[in-house]
């Protein structure tokens, strides 16, 4: 190949970065064009554009699973009727990743690709206990979407891979919600980014947690699940002291560091604020309780709504 | 590599390095210079084209990826034959621009926003352009001008 090219089957692009060492995959570009240019990734390697590949943008039902192609753009997502109730927490993290041209571009397997410590899309999807599949030469493998990041910027996907969809399964009283802290109300990366999904016995305030999780973006090296969430829920609604408990669970789960966007011991304090809040939004919504559509952006309910003010 | 493309409604086949960015091959290929160059980091929005019915930022947009693609820059928003639309017009009689960097990208994002229907509400507005950076204005006099187009269009 030259210095780029437009493959239209996953086979044809797995076989030609099979052909090709050196070559990069771009899907959207809004992290890669950026990192060619100013010498963070090899602006001479010959990019393999996967953005022409047929069906690798659907969104779909394939029977009980949402099934996501890895080049639906962030912008389909969060407009995407399936997502909205069904897996509300990413489509509340689709709307506050980047600006509406940023969400144009940017694409869902793109966003876990880069594998940013702040990703607004691993944490949803790891509490949807999502599956990513990946092709590569030797055919297709699943992963835990959860395992898929290994550190900043690094991820499992072996070289001559390609992450071709992600699918998830959302049972019936189930549902989820995704919040987020940042300085600015938009165009920031998340000084923490919290989601939090629910499985519960039925519906109603005292519908019980069968299953609860949570993930927790910006405050570790990758987004993390915060562990024991069962064993603090399950069988019960959550209570004012079970949500406590929640907190200080999510709390001690970060491993922040300080930056502009906040210090260690804010993230981490904010982080259990959070936690509590976005797992009492996802049991309403997997109790039918909830009637409030998506969290406000930034989950600031006043700041922009009434007054327009920079939050 | 050579790509067709519709450019303000005009026909465009150009010889271009596909990996080259959609802002460069505007302005420096085809001398259309209204789309700002800016960060160069998709932050301010100054770049903003339309690119089949989606604005993108075209600092960031790889050249080889629009093959085929109709695109409108600030020079086409009026439409063929005018100087400036409603939208352009709002921003002139509600001084919603100064040193005029932003403006460009202002007007295409908002049009856009417009044509997607965006709700006549100062929130909805500001999020919906929170990708377009202005250093003059405090922003309040845009988001008069977009909101009272939209309020205007919907007659
Ligand atoms: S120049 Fe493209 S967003 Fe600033
Ligand atoms: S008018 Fe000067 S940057 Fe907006």
């Amino acid at each position: 190949m030259n210095g780029y090219c437009r493959p239209r089957s996953v086979s044809e692009a797995v076989a030609i970065l099979a052909a090709n060492s050196g070559a990069m995959v771009i899907a959207g570009g809004t992290d890669l064009v950026i990192d060619r240019r100013l010498g963070r990734a090899d602006p001479q390697a010959p990019l393999v554009d996967v953005t022409g590949i047929d069906g690798l943008r659907d969104v779909h039902w394939d029977g009980d699973e949402l099934h996501l192609g890895a080049t639906a753009t962030v912008r389909e997502i969060e407009s995407d009727p399936a997502v909205i109730v069904r897996a509300s927490a990413l489509a509340e993290a689709a709307r506050v990743l980047g600006s509406v041209q940023i969400r144009n571009m940017a694409t869902l397997g793109g966003n876990l690709c880069t594998a940013s410590p702040a990703a607004e899309m691993a944490p949803p999807l790891m509490v949807h206990d999502a599956v990513v599949a990946i092709q590569g030469p030797d055919g297709e493998r699943r992963w835990a979407v959860a395992d898929f990041a290994t550190g900043p910027r690094t991820t499992i996907l072996a070289s001559g891979e390609i992450l071709t969809n992600v699918r998830l399964r959302t049972p019936a009283h189930s549902g989820s919600c995704y919040l987020r802290q940042t300085v600015r109300w938009a165009m920031d990366l998340a000084g923490v980014g919290v989601a939090a999904w629910v499985l519960t016995d039925g519906t109603g305030r005292e519908a019980a947690v069968q299953e609860a999780r949570v993930a927790l973006g910006a405050v570790a090296p990758t987004a993390v699940l915060v562990p024991g969430l069962e064993a603090l829920l399950a069988g019960a609604p959550p209570t004012t002291e079970r949500l406590g408990a929640v907190s200080a669970a999510a709390s001690a789960a970060c491993k922040p560091i300080s930056d502009t966007r906040g210090t260690a011991e804010h993230r981490r304090h904010v982080a259990g604020v959070l936690a509590a809040r976005a797992l009492s939004i996802a049991h309403a919504r997997a109790a039918g309780l909830w009637s409030g559509g998506l969290a406000p952006v930034n989950g600031r309910e006043s700041a922009v709504a009434s007054s327009g003010a920079r939050a | 590599m050579r790509i067709s493309i519709t450019v303000n409604g005009d026909p465009v086949v150009q010889p271009v390095d596909p990996s080259d960015t959609l802002l460069s091959v505007l302005r420096e290929q085809l001398h259309l210079i209204g789309t700002k160059w800016g960060c160069l980091t998709g932050d301010c929005g100054a770049c903003t084209v339309i690119v089949d019915g989606r604005s993108v930022v075209s600092c960031l947009q790889t050249v080889g990826q629009i093959d085929g693609a109709d695109i409108t820059t600030i020079e086409g928003i009026a439409g063929r034959g005018r100087m400036m639309n409603d939208l352009q017009e709002a921003f002139v009689t509600h001084g919603a621009a100064q040193c005029g960097f932003c403006t460009p990208g202002m007007v295409v994002a908002a049009e856009q926003l417009l044509r997607d229907g965006v709700e006549p509400d100062g929130a909805a507005i500001r999020e919906g352009l929170a990708g377009n950076l202005c250093r003059c204005t405090g922003y309040s006099k845009i988001i008069d001008a977009v909101l009272s187009v939209a309020l205007a269009r919907m007659e």
